[in-house]
């Protein structure tokens, strides 16, 4: 009764009332966040406050290009995350590279590595495209389609081909450096 | 200034090619065999140029040669100097400035990784910044970046 | 069967209120700084949503417990402390009993954070505990100030003769209720003494590696926390309150103080913290007992 409590359709109001932030501030990206949390804007009001550990938060907005060397531990602090989580892809860097999208150096598709429940386009998107987004994000948990997590879970090991082909060594992820 | 500068390296060193480049007054540069370039160094430092800028490495491909710019920086007259030296492109080594800045460190470390060139008597040049890297270093001209992002970054594993 | 009604009533409504105060802070916080600011019922959004999470972490039993003797902790405080006019327990030396329970609930949680391993928290813990041990002195002296003021060790006739003799303790003793207030501050984790729980320094302190329902009892402890330690000051200084919602009223003023204080004020180092807490306040308690002396 409580596992069906826990994925039914009250806990999942639930859920996308309050959305817990844990903002990963890889590229240029992590610039407007300030401007969406203060007065102007106030993500606050939906109830999104930034969390300072994974372990508390539920949606993790990566802001930018990932090197290979980044995404290593934004997949650790994925990891570590407690489901239901989410991922919001922001800006055109982690859609198709943006404009590093023939950098040795970063990756393209973030896709490939994690799954991504929500992307923001543009470069830069503003902050209402960050609201845009998160409340597209509430109606998806709402309905049961943000299941990302789910299928990290299912589709698990083409997930972690994709991370070996970009990584030599998994040290960092895996906990031994 | 600058000529009281040009006057004492070509009064204590004879065989250095100095240009004063046009348009940019405070300026400096100085051409010097790879050997010597320590020694240039030394007297720059002692002779009030204290600041090591920075220290960059530029690819010339068709010569053959790696081309390391040293940009020293005087307080006292504000000119910049910058000592420019040519290395064999197929065998890149060049002795450490470690023993007179301290924050050589860094450049020597980036220009290691980053163009392969090889610092004697550097003790660090450990990997810098990027991780796991094989392959050739990717600043030099003959790596060609994009067909890595097409190879690595725009295909699933299979 | 009434004894157990209580029981059972009393800490939901005292959990209930104490959530409602959280998205008050929110709230007002909010106002200050110009901001719109989440519905005043958010922090039940937030709890039932943490209490709903899957867990799939765990650092021992300690961790686990530790919440729960947070809780636990509180909930015994305040069978203690009468709420309006109803006590579930009311003796004689129920007052210095508070302090010494009150003390429960933090321990527990440091004993959870303690074992979670991680760096953060230990740091956290440990200026927790130097925080307790800074604001315990000021608030013992004005605990004491009190009473003997009223010559009685228990809550109860403490409340009863501030109602007989129609004068609130905070008028006649004005230091005490100042110091402990101030001490209020501290226990209740509001700038400038949030130092355990320093967001942007240790990455939330003791609740760094809590997640899902372990956050979400934490959560429950916080408000049972706050609304045991509001009660304390309202019976001790306020003349307690005929029914719940005068009680609650009461309760809401001294919490907006230290929300107000809390919404301008940047953060206390821990040695700041220290000397503040042993000098100020400690001052102003002795002036005080002298008075009463007097």
């Amino acid at each position: 009764m409580l596992e069906s409590f826990r994925g039914g359709k009250v806990a999942r109001w639930f859920k996308g009332r309050s959305m817990w932030l844990l903002h990963f501030c890889t590229g240029c990206g992590a610039i407007e966040l300030p401007p969406s949390m203060t007065s102007r804007y106030d993500l606050e009001r939906f109830g999104i406050i930034p969390m300072a550990s994974p372990r508390q938060a539920d949606v993790l907005l990566i802001t930018g290009y990932l090197s290979v060397k980044t995404l290593k531990r934004v997949i650790t602090t994925y990891e570590q995350m407690l489901d239901p989580k989410y991922v919001i892809g922001f800006g055109s860097c982690t859609i198709n590279g943006g404009m590093y999208w023939d950098s040795y150096a970063t990756i393209n598709k973030l896709d490939y590595y994690l799954p991504v429940d929500v992307y923001i386009s543009g470069c830069m998107p503003a902050p209402d495209a960050i609201f845009a987004a998160f409340l597209e994000l509430r109606e998806k948990i709402e309905k049961g389609e943000a299941n990302g997590y789910k299928l990290y879970k299912i589709h698990y090991e083409r997930y972690k081909a994709n991370q070996d082909k970009v990584f030599k060594n998994r040290g960092i992820i895996e906990g031994e450096d | 200034m600058v000529e009281g500068v040009v006057e004492l390296i070509k009064g204590n060193f004879s065989d250095v090619e100095i240009v004063i480049p046009e348009h940019q007054e405070k300026r400096v540069h100085i051409s010097v065999e790879k050997e010597k370039v320590k020694e240039i160094a030394k007297f720059l430092k002692d002779n009030g140029f204290r600041h090591l800028s920075f220290i960059t490495c530029v690819d010339w491909i068709d010569e053959g040669k790696f081309e390391l710019v040293y940009g020293l920086y005087s307080y006292e007259e504000k000119i910049v100097v910058l000592i420019k030296t040519k290395i064999d492109r197929d065998n890149p080594k060049q002795e450490t400035l470690l023993p007179l800045w301290d924050q050589a460190q860094t450049y020597e470390r980036e220009i290691h990784e980053m163009f392969g060139v090889y610092f004697d008597g550097n003790p660090g040049l450990t990997p810098f910044i990027l991780e796991d890297w094989e392959g050739i270093p990717p600043m030099r001209k003959d790596f060609d970046s994009r067909k890595y992002s097409q190879i690595t970054y725009d295909s699933e594993a299979k | 069967m009434l004894f157990l009604y209580n029981i059972i009533i009393v800490p939901i409504i005292a959990i209930l209120i104490g959530l409602l105060f959280l998205g008050i802070a929110r709230k007002v916080t909010a106002r200050i700084h110009r901001r719109y600011g989440p519905p005043v019922i958010q922090p039940y959004f937030d709890t039932l949503k943490l209490l709903t999470k899957e867990d799939n972490i765990t650092h021992g039993v300690m961790y686990m417990l530790g919440p729960a003797i947070g809780i636990a902790g509180s909930l015994l405080t305040l069978f203690f402390i009468p709420i309006g006019k109803y006590a579930l327990f009311s003796m004689h030396g129920d007052l210095i009993l508070v302090l010494y329970l009150g003390v429960i609930g933090s321990l527990g949680m440091a004993l959870g954070a303690g074992d979670s391993g991680n760096p953060n928290a230990a740091i956290g813990v440990s200026r927790g505990l130097s925080l307790m041990l800074s604001y315990e002195f000021p608030l013992v002296l004005a605990i004491v100030g009190v009473i003997l003021k009223y010559n009685t060790t228990s809550i109860s006739a403490i409340i009863q003769k501030q109602v007989t003799s129609g004068w609130w303790a905070i008028f006649v003793i004005p230091l005490s209720a100042l110091v402990f207030d101030i001490a209020l501050q501290g226990i209740l984790g509001e700038k400038p003494f949030d130092i355990p729980i320093a967001p942007h320094e240790i990455n939330s302190g003791p609740m760094v590696e809590y997640g899902g329902k372990y956050l979400g009892m934490l959560q429950i402890f916080a408000s049972l926390h706050l609304f045991t330690e509001l009660a304390l000051f309202v019976d001790l200084f306020l003349g307690g309150g005929a029914n719940i919602i005068t009680f609650s009223l009461k309760m809401l003023v001294v919490f907006l103080l230290a929300i107000f204080i809390n919404a301008i004020m940047p953060r206390f180092r821990m040695d700041q913290a220290f000397k503040f807490y042993w000098k100020w306040p400690a001052i102003l308690g002795l002036i005080s007992l002298i008075f009463v002396f007097i």
